[in-house]
């Protein structure tokens, strides 16, 4: 019985200890980041049955903006082609860096005529405290993004990027200006996609 | 009771212990206590195709070189991702530390700076560059093989690394998360380095 006891100690102290240093040694983000984001582990790379495929028609939404006002995705519809970024949540470790690159690479959705849309299922409060850590004091991301809260999570359902725990995929859509859906990824959500990966589906969808 | 008491004591020892590895594991700008110099020894990087970067670096041919190979007396690294937006505020910084050394007639050749961008493509690499006009080289990282055997674990980080241009190498410097003042970074690293 002392020695279960003490045991018992033992197992609760090292894993105080794992729990503390985990956060501290699981390889980071930026540093700018480090003290807000919270701690999801490694989760099961996708967890959701698709929906959509390369030539079907986009469904068509219409969603709040962090920066007000309401954006559709038939707006764009003739006009540019559209990227939409889901990301899983707002304050998590992969989502924090990914924003923050499209945020410099304006040039590139520019050149092949498009835009991009960024949407979780946080809500807007949320929303706009985490984006505002992605840019310099004062500025904004030159992109909408979009809040899929309520109901929640109905964008990402019938889009087929809802997990099984009510936050999305990380998925990139790529939306030609006729309105047709050039390309999927559904991406590993413990990974970032690469930037490339986006320039070369721009590509496609210009052609198409 | 006593018993109980130690045991309190104990767990809160615990506890305290890995708060201060935790402080330890981010705090800025302090001596390393993570990469040595036998992980620096193990890092290669290809040597770069542009002409005008081999040159900055002391290097010719193709293939890999190690850092140590790099012909200066002190190499500064910073490791960066284009997707940290702390790297992106201070970016032109960081060019400008870049400029300082190379207009001081003491320091131009002896202190050498890279980039090494963790996680990053190549693509994402030159993405960087070309829109912060970095004016160092840059590498990227894309396994986090080289980010992990310098023992980084946030963006940015600094490490100051004695190298003698023949393949020795000792990092003196490591600093994560930035630092303010560009002339104050400068005095430490030249100090701690003993150039």
């Amino acid at each position: 019985m002392k020695g279960q006891k003490k045991k018992a100690r033992a197992v609760l102290c090292l894993s105080v200890f794992v729990v503390m240093t985990g956060v501290a040694l699981a390889y980071g983000q930026s540093t700018g980041f480090t003290d807000n984001i919270y701690p999801v582990g490694k989760l099961k790379p996708t967890d959701s049955v698709p929906k959509l495929k390369v030539a079907d028609v986009a469904p068509d939404f219409i969603l709040p903006a962090v920066e007000g006002g309401t954006i559709s995705l038939s707006q764009y519809k003739g006009k540019k082609n559209v990227v939409i970024s889901f990301v899983p949540a707002a304050w998590t470790p992969v989502c924090s860096d990914q924003w923050p690159g499209y945020n410099i690479s304006k040039k590139l959705f520019d050149k092949h005529d498009a835009v991009l849309i960024g949407i979780t299922v946080d809500n807007i409060p949320t929303l706009y405290s985490w984006t505002k850590q992605m840019c310099n004091p004062n500025e904004k991301l030159w992109f909408p993004v979009l809040s899929d809260f309520y109901p929640h999570g109905a964008v990402a359902f019938r889009y087929g990027v809802l997990r099984s725990d009510g936050v999305s995929e990380r998925a990139l859509f790529v939306i030609n200006k006729k309105g047709i859906i050039t390309y999927i990824d559904v991406h590993d959500i413990n990974q970032r996609p690469l930037l490339e990966a986006i320039a070369k589906a721009l590509e496609e969808a210009n052609r198409q | 009771m006593k018993k109980k008491s130690s045991s309190v004591v104990f767990f809160l020892f615990i506890v305290v212990a890995a708060f201060l590895f935790l402080c330890a594991s981010v705090g800025t700008a302090v001596k390393s206590v993570f990469a040595d110099s036998a992980g620096l020894s193990t890092i290669e990087l290809p040597i770069p195709e542009s002409e005008g970067e081999k040159e900055y670096l002391g290097l010719t041919g193709n293939g890999n070189f190690k850092i140590g190979q790099i012909k200066a007396r002190v190499l500064i690294i910073e490791v960066f991702s284009f997707y940290c937006p702390h790297c992106q505020r201070t970016a032109a910084q960081i060019n400008d530390l870049y400029q300082m050394i190379e207009k001081r007639a003491d320091l131009k050749g002896k202190i050498k700076m890279i980039g090494i961008g963790a996680k990053n493509s190549r693509y994402e690499v030159d993405s960087y560059r070309e829109r912060y006009l970095v004016p160092f080289p840059l590498f990227p990282d894309q396994s986090i093989e080289i980010t992990e055997k310098l023992g980084v674990k946030g963006t940015p980080t600094f490490i100051g690394v004695k190298v003698d241009g023949k393949g020795n190498q000792e990092q003196f410097y490591f600093g994560e998360g930035g630092f303010q003042d560009n002339q104050k970074f400068l005095t430490e690293i030249i100090r701690l380095s003993g150039l």
